[in-house]
């Protein structure tokens, strides 16, 4: 019983982990390096928020949010596309200079130190049978899930989210369409790196972290946008559902795999998904309503 | 086997589909085609758009794997073969979506053909062949270009020629006249002739039916993926089941073109799609 | 979809949009490549005649400089020639150091440091460096290779992260991977910098060989255009994990030969993504699929990572990825991937290049204007990949 609390809870995080990098690569065809970091810093924005202001954790969360989405849109908007129509290497070269620097900076503001946050709520549970259910990781959860429903409301109900989808499927078509590119792509980056704040403020409860964490939850991203295919957000909540599984229970099957091989798990993974089946498990191939 | 090897009376099969079905998520995109092609001849393939005319020509070609039913080259099954074997066997493509070396200007386009799809030609040698193919197909002047500084009728040349470098055996070509003028059509028609003449087997995917029915031999008709005639041009343009399933009412609108010539073909190709 | 350029094709020789690739091929056609590699060889003449300064400082810093060359040259086989982004090159660097330090600890024997077997027990983790790298490439290249753009490169990237992990969990070498094997002290300290140099040489021969031979025109077709590439009769499969083994051997001897350098190595310095990014930065700040774009683009990169390092005050460690110099990669990835993502080679060419002669570009013979004509072009190059 426990372990499937476990992995249902887990698997609901990591669709918050990589709910943001799933929406730029599937719209923009970017694959961002820095997407780790973006997790890490909202964790330390959260943390920021948290201690001095002595505020829950939970709405430090949206502090994460907030000032990831400015981040993001500077990024974006100032760096990002000047190169968005070069070579996929070009992009992905700049993700991962972005990802040295904001690491770096996390570096020298914070040292390297573990932190967590610690909540208000810490140790509380409902037990459930046999299983106990952290109230944080509960709560966790659900944020994780009410964003995933709250960005595919937002894609398939509103204009602006029609417009990221159209610009998505066909750049040039939404040009002809009127819609202005620059300020679409900057928005929509702006939305993952919020969704990568939510997620650093949910993590920071429940794991230790430290600047150089990031790298882990952007090749853990990939790997589940991989087994969920690039198809909508609820893919996400699949492939981090199958990933959750997979990091739960290998370590039953195989107890000398388990801790320390974390990133070993993840690349295995995705190897292995992208070479039985490049579309991901349920995936289609681009974002849609 | 044939007493006679010349090309007109000698019947023999180069190149034979049986059965083949190509399936993209479900739907057929080619079901189950069956038809063999003799050395030698001009064989047209028409068919609206989406007729799966292209997905043949890739399961012929080997960028795309059927789902069921085999390809025979020669009498031997190829339908395993990765593109570059059967390249090696003799087997010349064009693509409809042009796919030049960018980077590469168009002389260095035409030698790769040359390079690689023939065995043991030298880096000159195969800039050698690479320049008469160009003399060939009329881009002897543009060849220092590069592979994305080409017209639309020239990337359609540069297809042809790239395909012809490699010595096919047998040569298809997938809509290599669309967005021609008339003028450019009837040289391209010259152009199939006399490679033919060279004893080159071709296969003529085309949508200008004018074009297909002066070139071909035979005609093969494609709709939904399914044969529906396979004949001699006069015959099949003529079948009331073509007529309706393809040329239908827009028969008499290419009726309507043939007698305005300054209307260019490309116009009522598209009234085809 | 193909953009129109009709009448103008035949005489104007800017394309519209700079290609990915551009001018990569420039070294292919004509005697380009003549000036390429005696360009090379006068860039590797003066390193090797730097020592005679007499300056340890300068030699050392150059070490790691003409280190990098090498790493450099070696992933512009896969990544500059063949287009495949591969992001964990640093995989066969740090099995190159880890055979070596393997080699030197496997032979307890040997205790006097003075032992003559130990320079062989060097040569042997060289050669079993070279041997694994190069079965790992295949192995690994043969699956992923097939991935495209993206899935590649993340894969690449994974592999990295996968061995350095596996590396310390198995504690090769020593606990947590912690290799300090007992290297013999070399009087000659000087044969680390001639065994680069020495690399970087044999990597521009074949480069320059790669430049026009039947290889490399297959690489670039499959560069330029697989799919075309494939239907042409290229065995492309082969020709990829060819390339992609290529690029693994000298890399893996650089790790090697830096293992003995160091005298004392982690996995986490030895697979870290730094070194894997600097090998692409570099490249593409010299110039991706060129001859000399990877030399070129080393030397200004590390010259400048270590000058400075100098002058913030801090100490030039040889991969001195801990404070600050991430920063400095970061920013200059940034600055690269905006303003020369196309290399300082081909900016250099598309500035010198002349119009057509008659061409609608051409705009009088004065220096004066082929100057302003050739910052336009150049201009016009950099601006390409924005939106
Ligand atoms: N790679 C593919 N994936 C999915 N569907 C495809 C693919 N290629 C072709 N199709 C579908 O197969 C059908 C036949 O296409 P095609 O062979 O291009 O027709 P034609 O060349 O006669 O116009 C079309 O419905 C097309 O959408
Ligand atoms: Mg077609």
């Amino acid at each position: 019983m426990q372990p499937i609390v476990d992995w249902l809870l887990l698997g609901s995080f990591y669709a918050a982990v990589a709910l943001g990098f799933s929406l730029v690569w599937g719209i923009m065809n970017i694959i961002n390096l820095a997407h780790g970091v973006f997790i890490i810093t909202g964790a330390y924005i959260a943390y920021q928020v948290a201690t001095n202001l002595h505020l829950s954790p939970f709405l430090a969360l949206f502090f994460s949010m907030g000032m990831l989405f400015a981040l993001g849109w500077i990024i974006q908007y100032g760096i990002i596309n000047r190169v968005i129509r070069g070579p996929l290497l070009v992009t992905f070269l700049l993700t991962f200079g972005l990802e040295l620097l904001l690491t770096d900076t996390l570096q020298n503001l914070f040292t390297s130190d573990n932190r967590f946050i610690n909540s208000t709520i810490e140790g509380a549970g409902i037990n459930l049978g046999s299983a106990h259910i952290s109230l944080v990781r509960f709560i966790s959860a659900a944020i994780a899930i009410v964003l995933t429903a709250a960005l595919a409301a937002f894609l398939s109900r509103t204009r602006l989210g029609n417009a990221i989808l159209a610009t998505g499927m066909d750049r040039d078509a939404a040009r002809l369409m009127g819609i202005d590119i620059r300020q679409i792509y900057a928005l929509t980056f702006a939305i993952s790196a919020a969704l990568a704040g939510a997620a650093g403020a949910l993590l920071g409860q429940m794991q230790a972290f430290y600047p150089t964490r990031g790298e882990l939850f952007t090749l853990r991203s990939f790997a589940i946008v991989v087994l969920g295919g690039l198809g909508t957000p609820w893919a996400v909540v699949a492939g981090g559902m199958v990933f959750a599984f997979i990091e739960t229970f290998l370590p039953v099957v195989l107890p000398r795999v388990g801790v320390g091989y974390e990133n070993a798990v993840a690349f295995a993974v995705f190897v292995i998904v992208l070479l039985v089946r490049p579309t991901g498990l349920f995936g289609k191939a681009f974002y849609s309503q | 086997m044939s007493a006679n090897l010349s090309p007109p009376t000698a019947s023999e099969t180069i190149l034979e589909l049986q059965h083949v079905t190509k399936r993209y998520g479900g739907l057929p995109a080619v079901d189950d085609v069956s038809f063999a092609v003799q050395r030698g001849e001009v064989l047209g393939v028409i068919g609206p758009n989406g007729a799966g005319k292209s997905t043949m020509v890739s399961l012929i070609g080997g960028s795309a794997a059927p789902t069921s039913g085999k390809v025979l080259f020669q009498g031997q099954a190829i339908n395993t073969l990765p593109p570059h074997r059967r390249a090696h066997l003799g087997i010349g493509r064009t693509f409809q979506l042009t796919q030049p070396f960018t980077g590469l200007d168009i002389r260095e386009n035409v030698m790769v053909g040359a390079f690689f799809g023939r065995r043991g030609l030298s880096r000159s040698q195969a800039l050698h062949v690479a320049d008469e193919v160009l003399a060939r197909v009329g881009l002897a002047h543009k060849a220092t270009l590069k592979g994305d500084q080409l017209t639309v009728a020239d990337r359609k040349r540069l297809e042809v020629a790239r395909a012809l470098a490699m010595d096919p055996r047998i040569l298809l070509l997938d809509e290599v006249m669309a967005g021609l003028t008339p003028a450019e059509v009837t040289d391209a028609i010259e152009l199939i002739r006399s490679i033919n003449r060279d004893g080159v087997t071709v296969l003529v995917v085309e949508h200008i039916v004018r074009a297909i029915a002066s070139v071909s031999d035979r005609v093969l008709v494609l709709h939904h993926g399914r044969k529906i005639a396979e004949d001699t041009p006069d015959t099949v343009l003529s079948d009331p089941k073509v007529i309706e399933a393809y040329l239908g009412e827009r028969y008499a609108k290419q009726k309507q073109a043939e007698k305005d010539p300054a209307q260019p073909a490309s116009e009522w190709m598209e009234g085809l799609a | 979809m193909p953009r129109e350029t009709s009448s103008t094709a035949s005489n104007s020789p800017v394309a519209g949009s700079g290609p990915a690739s551009g001018d990569a091929t420039t070294t292919r056609a004509g005697r380009g490549w003549l000036w390429s590699l005696l360009g090379g060889l006068v860039i590797l003449g003066g390193i090797a005649a730097i020592p005679t300064l007499g300056s340890d400082t300068l030699t050392s810093n150059w070490t790691i400089i003409t280190m990098y060359i090498v790493l450099a040259q070696s992933w512009n086989f896969i990544g500059g020639f063949t287009g495949y982004s591969a992001f964990g090159n640093v995989t066969f660097f740090g099995i190159g150091a880890y055979a070596v330090a393997v080699s030197f600890l496997s032979n307890p024997k040997v205790i006097s440091p003075y032992d003559p077997q130990r320079p062989q027990q060097f040569f042997i983790g060289l050669l079993a460096g070279v041997v694994i790298s190069a079965i790992f490439a295949f192995l690994i290249g043969l699956p992923t290779l097939r991935l495209k753009g993206h899935y590649f490169a993340i894969a690449t990237l994974g592999t990295s992260v996968a061995v350095e992990e596996i590396v310390t969990q198995r504690d090769v070498a020593g606990s947590g991977g912690l290799a300090s094997p007992p290297f013999p002290p070399l009087s000659l300290h000087i044969a680390f910098y001639y065994g680069f140099v020495a690399l970087a040489l044999v990597c521009l021969l074949l480069t320059t060989w790669l430049a026009r031979s039947k290889f490399g025109y297959a690489l670039v077709a499959i560069r330029e255009n697989e799919q075309a590439a494939q239907t042409l009769g290229i065995a492309t499969t082969w020709y990829k994990v060819g390339a992609y083994v290529l690029s693994a051997i000298p890399t893996a001897i650089a790790g090697g030969i830096y293992a003995y350098y160091s005298s004392g190595f982690e996995p986490a310095t030895v697979f870290t993504s730094s070194i894997s990014v600097t090998m692409v930065l570099v490249t593409f700040l010299g110039g991706s699929g060129t001859v000399l774009g990877p030399i070129i683009g080393a030397i200004i990169f590390e010259y400048a990572s270590q000058q400075f390092a100098l002058s913030s005050g801090q100490a030039t460690s040889v991969f001195g990825y801990h404070f600050g110099s991430d920063t400095l990669l970061g920013v200059a990835i940034i600055i690269v991937a905006i303003a020369l993502p196309q290399g300082l080679v081909r900016v250099v060419q598309e500035f010198t290049r002349r119009p057509v002669a008659g061409g609608a570009g051409a705009s009088g013979n004065s220096r004066a204007n082929q100057f302003v004509e050739g910052v336009r072009r150049v201009r016009k190059f950099i601006a390409a990949n924005g939106i």
